[in-house]
């Protein structure tokens, strides 16, 4: 736990007793952390600045979760189940961001994992792909910055002189982002010189002067006003920076190399296109104030592409500054000198030269699709269609991933033969119970597609109480969560394996009245509908059920031959 | 793959070859063998630059006792990387298969700007600084110093590599110049200067229009090719206006001013030289007086950019008695600016020819013809006899010796032309001299005659039968070929309405007229939200694009754009709009899509391409003709026609036209390609104007996309992408399999 410098007593207070924390929000006037405890106390932690506290914050909600979920079952907050394998605390956090991420999950796993029908190692055995996107760190999903110019047309009021211009942190973002020097500016002067106030009214000012297009005006003020001026003038970060920027681009499109080579200093260089860049007509004085719409067009273009490069809460005006300041400066300081790019730059060079249809084909250049979580993309009930399958064909060969046309080709008529001669090894599961639980499946699928289908505002889940909505969805997860382990324990080898398909089958008996009930509880003009919803979840927990016996049947026939079992 | 044509063994560095490839390399092979010029147009996408690139380094091989140098013009100095890339790929394959008898050097060569390593110097802003700084640290007498005095900073790659004097040479290969530059380093030897001596010996030179054309740059660095040199210039449907550009100076107030200021320095130089060292200027006096207007051997650091004038007009005299002393030349340019300066003060547009012009000079400022033609070469001596090494400062006075050469030598083929202001801002006094050539044959002309083969060739070339009138030169072969397709991979149509069914176009009645304005935009508008990754727009001018993305911009049509693509536009600054060009690509690449908008006639028209996803759809918005009102194309335009019985009219559409299709030509670079383009101007439907386009857009011009209205260009365009996208269906049907493999 954090200490207070000021105040000698180290605090120490265990994390179950807490019960919940609350903090203020990003950009608010305190870095707060607020911790209650069981018994009614508080804890308040204030931070130096929001990042530290999120981080805390982060911290403490995981930590809280966990110890209340350890806190029912065991009563020590290290005694989260661990049972045949050691985790390693990076591990574990994995799992713990992955709970807080998705809340239906963190719900089964509370029911099944600190209800103690499943172990935490077979609950996460079966989410080893979830785990292992998470650990090769697929970023964040971010949001791309809205690819929208703030105008800077001012919202007269037609009657005073006033001008309004509307800022929202967004806006700041993008401000800071396309125009570094008001980013340095504002670190610079706020709060120092001028609150945060002043110094967004100094801005639109300027950009008020800028959009009059009136270059004296803008001159005129500027030399009043430095910290004015600043704004009017070019930004000579930019300027510095495409400096830099110019080294790493392709060479086969970098013009202002063709720049060198021209000796001829000559006005009509354009090939007879016409010459009007404005004349000076001002004195040189008022170059630096001079603006074009094309350069920020392409400033701002160049912003959006990049996308959101920090990871800071917007509000906090300050540390968004300084995020971005740190980004950049990170940026132009690795770049120099890098001998990787180069390399790349030269590839990509030759193969842009080459002639592609002119070459013999080439594999085709098949990237794997990113997706987080294929689930979200393809039914679930397909999904787990697929990985019973998968569960059940044993021996299934490892594809490749990338694998060329004729390979994938070859190597499925390899397959089919195979099946040809050998036919199909001996089914583990029924194959008319699989076939039942297929058939369950696909007509729930299409059933819900045909009602879906027909009028997309119209679900029948949609149409039912809220509380009857959520517990039958809750049901139907655990079912599905319940049903992957079963049939995932067959063919039944060992006695671990006996006692978990005996407990998953006891855990799925306490869902079956409880879904009679739902059944029962609807008003009558749903029952038909929401019967229809559970009918296929009831079959697949008759079907499982079914295969239990016969096969607790067979086990006891069996041991009567061999009494020493396995 | 390996073929004959006829006696030489052709190496191609791929499994196939298109036929145009084929007849390409037969017809330039014949015109190697007749040792003659030739001309020849062929569709950009059909790999021109292999195929001359693989004939002619193959025709070279074939043979060996009597070597042809190939000395290869491009544009731009990516242009160069690009071939010069491509002619890695080939050399590998020569090499494969020949082994080390085709070994070759091949070599990029550009200026100090891209080719120096010296971290001082190579910060400099522009060229001539980078010229400057570098010699500042090598000229001789700075290194005469350096050697007494170690404080002197000399640079350090120019030292180890004079050094190694004949040690120092690059070992067979394909340099870029990025590799010059990384083998520069790695040696410690000056890049730059490895390379102007390499060129010598080189097999393959890749170098800019200029070092050629220009004489002021051929004149130091290909003055020693030899004769049995292939000249290729590629790209070359501008060639004309390069030949142009290349003998033109303009003067302006500035220039005068810098120029005074020089000459006042030159001044103060020499009363220093005479108090303290006399003997330098009687040594360059006594000099001239021998008749060596300028030393014949300079140490290479010290060469200067060369005479102005072509090297068969340079007079072989001794330099005149009244500008051989250093004062009296220096008065003769004082009273030469002052007499420019007089002209300037002119109220009304004047033009005249340069004997006018020359008379007008020799009675009112006294100064004569042969004079005024050393002006240059004396002033070249000065300077080095005054060790002034900061020559970026003296870029005023060598315009002003320019021009006096210039003027001094030619009669013909010139003209002079004085305007006190901007035709388009009258209130605005910006007097400018402007000393134009019209005749483009008189700079290359030399290099037709002292090498044995001259290549033209280009994408746009047509009317072919026009090139030869305006390069005053006979080819020996000079064909236009035509592109054979397997699919149609481009598709031009003719845009003449908007939505609204009112006539587009950027003729100037109708230029800014806010209707077409929006027509314009709307088109943009459709086709964004139909054509996927890269879109090109050619706008006919800066200041009309301006003015039309401003007008956009504030009727919110260009926001309803960007929440399709992202816009990316060319500005005059060069290194941003390479920046801009490269986050376009990026943009392109990461699938989130791009809208590029560019000049035609600018710079990336010029050169750049837009090939693949970079360009999926190009929109030629108007027609772009030439300012019609400038004197200095008036004036051309007379002397056309006069000399070669050139239509003005004809002239003018046929520049414009030649410009459009270089423009819409970017988008496409092998028939695996597919482009679309629009021609977005209701002159363009017209039979004269649409004719002078070259035959390969002209064949896939239907007559059903000739007068397009926007709502049916955006139909067209929808079936064009699904067609397209329908042969991409085998490349995704692979992708879908490798997914399935991936999930199971």
């Amino acid at each position: 736990m954090a200490n207070d410098p000021s105040s000698p007593v180290k605090l120490n207070v265990e994390f179950r007793t807490i019960k919940g924390h609350k903090f203020t929000k990003d950009g608010t006037k305190q870095a707060l952390l607020n911790l209650t405890q069981d018994q009614g106390g508080n804890y308040i932690f204030e931070f130096e600045n929001f990042p530290d506290r999120n981080v805390c914050k982060d911290f403490v909600a995981s930590a809280i979760a966990l110890s209340g979920e350890a806190g029912r079952t065991v009563p020590e907050k290290s005694a989260v189940p661990i049972q045949d394998e050691q985790l390693s605390a990076a591990e574990m956090e994995r799992r713990i961001k992955l709970l807080q991420e998705d809340s239906d999950l963190q719900k089964l796993h509370k029911q099944f994992v600190i209800g103690g029908i499943l172990s935490e190692a077979e609950f996460w055995a079966t989410r080893k792909k979830l785990l292992e996107q998470n650990y090769s760190r697929r970023p964040k999903q971010r949001v791309a910055l809205k690819n929208d110019m703030w105008s800077t047309k001012p919202l007269a009021d037609g009657q005073s002189n006033r001008v309004t211009f509307n800022l929202t942190p967004e806006i700041i973002l993008q401000i800071f982002a396309e125009k570094p020097a008001v980013r340095q500016a504002y670190l610079n002067f706020v709060p120092n010189k001028m609150t945060e106030k002043e110094f967004w009214t100094k801005y639109s000012r300027a950009e008020y002067l800028h959009s009059t297009k009136n270059v004296i005006a803008a001159a005129a003020e500027a030399a009043e006003d430095e910290e004015l001026a600043v704004f009017l003038k070019q930004d000579d970060m930019l300027v510095n920076e495409a400096r830099k920027k110019i080294r790493q681009v392709d060479p086969t499109l970098d013009m202002e190399a063709d720049e060198g080579d021209d000796y001829m200093h000559l006005p009509i260089q354009d090939h007879g296109l016409p010459r009007n860049d404005n004349k000076d007509v001002l004195d040189s004085q008022y170059e630096p104030y001079r603006r074009s719409f094309s350069q920020h067009l392409n400033q701002h273009a160049a912003v959006v592409l990049q996308g959101r490069v920090i990871d800071v809460e917007l509000g906090d005006t300050r540390s968004v500054a300084e995020a971005l300041a740190r980004t950049k400066h990170a940026e132009l300081a690795k770049d120099a000198s890098d001998v990787y790019l180069d390399k790349e730059r030269l590839e990509r060079i030759s193969r842009m030269t080459e002639i592609e249809d002119l070459q013999a084909p080439r594999d085709p250049a098949v990237a794997p699709l990113s997706i987080k979580d294929p689930r979200d993309y393809f039914d679930s009930q397909q999904a787990n269609a697929f990985s019973t399958l998968g569960d059940t064909v044993s021996g299934a060969k490892q594809l490749k991933c990338s694998v060329s046309t004729r390979e994938a080709y070859c190597s499925l008529k390899e397959c089919i033969s195979e099946i040809k001669f050998q036919g199909l090894t001996e089914p583990t599961i029924n194959s008319e119970v699989a076939f039942k639980v297929l058939n369950g499946l696909a007509q729930n699928i299409s059933s819900n597609k045909y009602h879906l289908g027909r009028n997309p505002n119209e679900s029948i889940l949609d149409s039912l109480p809220k509380i009857t909505r959520e517990e039958l969805l809750l049901h139907w997860s655990s079912i599905q969560e319940l049903l992957k382990h079963f049939w995932s324990s067959y063919p039944i080898t060992t006695k671990y394996l006996l006692t978990k398909a005996t407990k998953l089958k006891d855990a799925m008996s306490q869902i079956y009245p409880k879904l009679q009930e739902i059944k029962e509880s609807v008003q009558s003009d749903l029952r038909h509908q929401v019967s229809l919803l559970v009918q296929p979840m009831l079959q697949a927990l008759d079907a499982a059920f079914a295969h239990y016996d016969a096969d607790v049947q067979n086990r006891s026939a069996r041991s009567g031959e061999r009494p020493n079992g396995f | 793959m390996k073929f004959q044509i006829e006696d030489v063994t052709v190496y191609f560095p791929y499994d196939n070859i298109y036929p145009e490839q084929y007849a390409y390399m037969v017809e330039l092979k014949r015109a190697l063998d007749a040792k003659g010029h030739c001309l020849l147009e062929m569709p950009t996408g059909t790999g021109k630059t292999i195929a001359l690139l693989s004939l002619i380094t193959s025709y070279a091989l074939s043979k060996p006792s009597n070597p042809i140098k190939f000395i290869y013009c491009t544009r731009t100095v990516h242009e160069m990387e690009k071939t010069l890339s491509e002619l890695k790929l080939l050399h590998n394959y020569q090499l494969q298969h020949l082994g080390p008898a085709a070994k070759i050097l091949a070599l990029g060569l550009s200026s100090r700007k891209n080719l120096c390593i010296n971290p001082t110097v190579v910060s400099a802003e522009n060229r001539d600084s980078v010229d400057a700084a570098c010699r500042k640290l090598t000229a001789s007498w700075v290194r005469e110093l350096a050697a007494e005095n170690p404080r002197i900073p000399t640079c350090s790659f120019f030292e180890n590599y004079e050094k190694s004097a004949s040690e120092a040479i690059l070992p067979p290969g394909v340099y870029t110049l990025q590799d010059l530059r990384a083998y520069g380093k790695l040696k410690g030897w000056c890049p730059y200067f490895l390379a102007r001596h390499m060129v010598q010996l080189a097999n393959v030179v890749v170098y800019s229009y200029q070092y050629l054309l220009d004489p002021k740059v051929a004149g130091i660095i290909s003055k020693e090719m030899q004769r049995e040199s292939v000249v290729v210039f590629d790209e070359a449907h501008n060639i004309d206006n390069v030949c142009i550009e290349a003998l033109s100076v303009s003067v302006r107030m500035q220039t005068l001013e810098g120029a005074t200021r020089n000459i006042n320095r030159m001044s103060q130089e020499i009363d220093r030289f005479k108090a303290t060292d006399a003997g330098r200027l009687r040594a360059e006096y006594n000099r001239l007086v021998e008749g060596l207007a300028l030393r014949g051997d300079l140490p290479a650091s010290d060469a200067w950019l060369a005479n102005p004038a072509l090297p068969n007009d340079i007079l072989k005299e001794a330099v005149p008695g009244n500008i051989r002393r250093a004062e009296h030349f220096l008065s003769v340019l004082r009273r030469l600016v002052q007499y420019i300066r007089g002209r300037l003060q002119t109220e009304n547009v004047e033009k005249e020819g340069p004997v006018a012009f020359v008379a007008s000079v020799n009675t009112q400022a006294g100064i004569d013809q042969k004079m005024l033609r050393f002006c240059y070469d004396r002033l070249h001596s000065l300077m080095l006899t005054l060790e002034i090494s900061d020559t970026d400062e003296f870029l005023h006075i060598q315009t002003i010796c320019d021009f006096a050469t210039l003027v001094g030598t030619y009669t013909r083929g010139f003209s002079i032309i004085i305007e006190p202001f901007d035709e388009r801002m009258p209130h605005i006094p910006d007097p400018v001299l402007q000393l134009c050539c019209h005749d483009a044959s008189l700079a290359i002309k030399p290099v037709f005659e002292r090498f044995q083969s001259v290549v033209i060739t280009s994408g746009t070339l047509s009317p072919i039968d026009l090139y030869p009138r305006l390069l005053n030169f006979n080819p020996v072969v000079s064909r236009s070929f035509t592109m054979s397709l397997t699919r149609d991979c481009i598709c031009p149509m003719v845009l003449t309405r908007g939505s609204d069914q009112l006539p587009v176009s950027t003729k100037y009645d109708l230029r800014s007229d806010p209707g077409v304005e929006k027509n314009y935009g709307k088109l943009l508008l459709e086709m964004v939200s139909v054509v996927p990754d890269g879109i090109v727009c050619f706008f006919v001018s800066y200041s009309y694009m301006d003015g039309i993305v401003n007008s956009w911009h504030e009727t919110g049509l260009l926001k309803e754009i960007m929440q399709h693509k992202l816009v990316f536009i060319e500005t005059q600054d060069v290194v941003e709009t390479t920046l801009a060009l490269d986050n376009y690509r990026k943009a392109c690449d990461c699938g989130r899509g791009a809208v590029f908008f560019s000049v035609a006639r600018g710079k990336v028209a010029e050169g750049i391409d837009f090939d693949r996803h970079y360009g999926r759809l190009v929109i030629m918005f108007g027609v772009p003709f030439q300012y019609t009102l400038s004197r200095i194309l008036l004036a051309r335009l007379e002397y056309l026609r006069d000399t070669f019985q050139i239509k003005e009219g004809d002239f003018l559409t046929f520049d414009a036209l030649r410009q459009a299709a270089q423009c819409v030509g970017r988008v496409i670079r092998s028939k695996a390609d597919y482009g679309m383009m629009i021609f977005a101007d209701k002159r363009y439907s017209r039979h004269d104007k649409r004719s002078k386009l070259p035959g390969w857009i002209l064949s896939h011009l239907r007559d059903a996309h000739l007068n397009l209205s926007t709502d049916m260009a955006a139909h067209i365009a929808r079936e064009g992408i699904k067609e397209e996208g329908s042969q991409m269906i085998i490349k995704v049907a692979v992708l879908d399999l490798s997914i399935a493999c991936d999930s199971t």
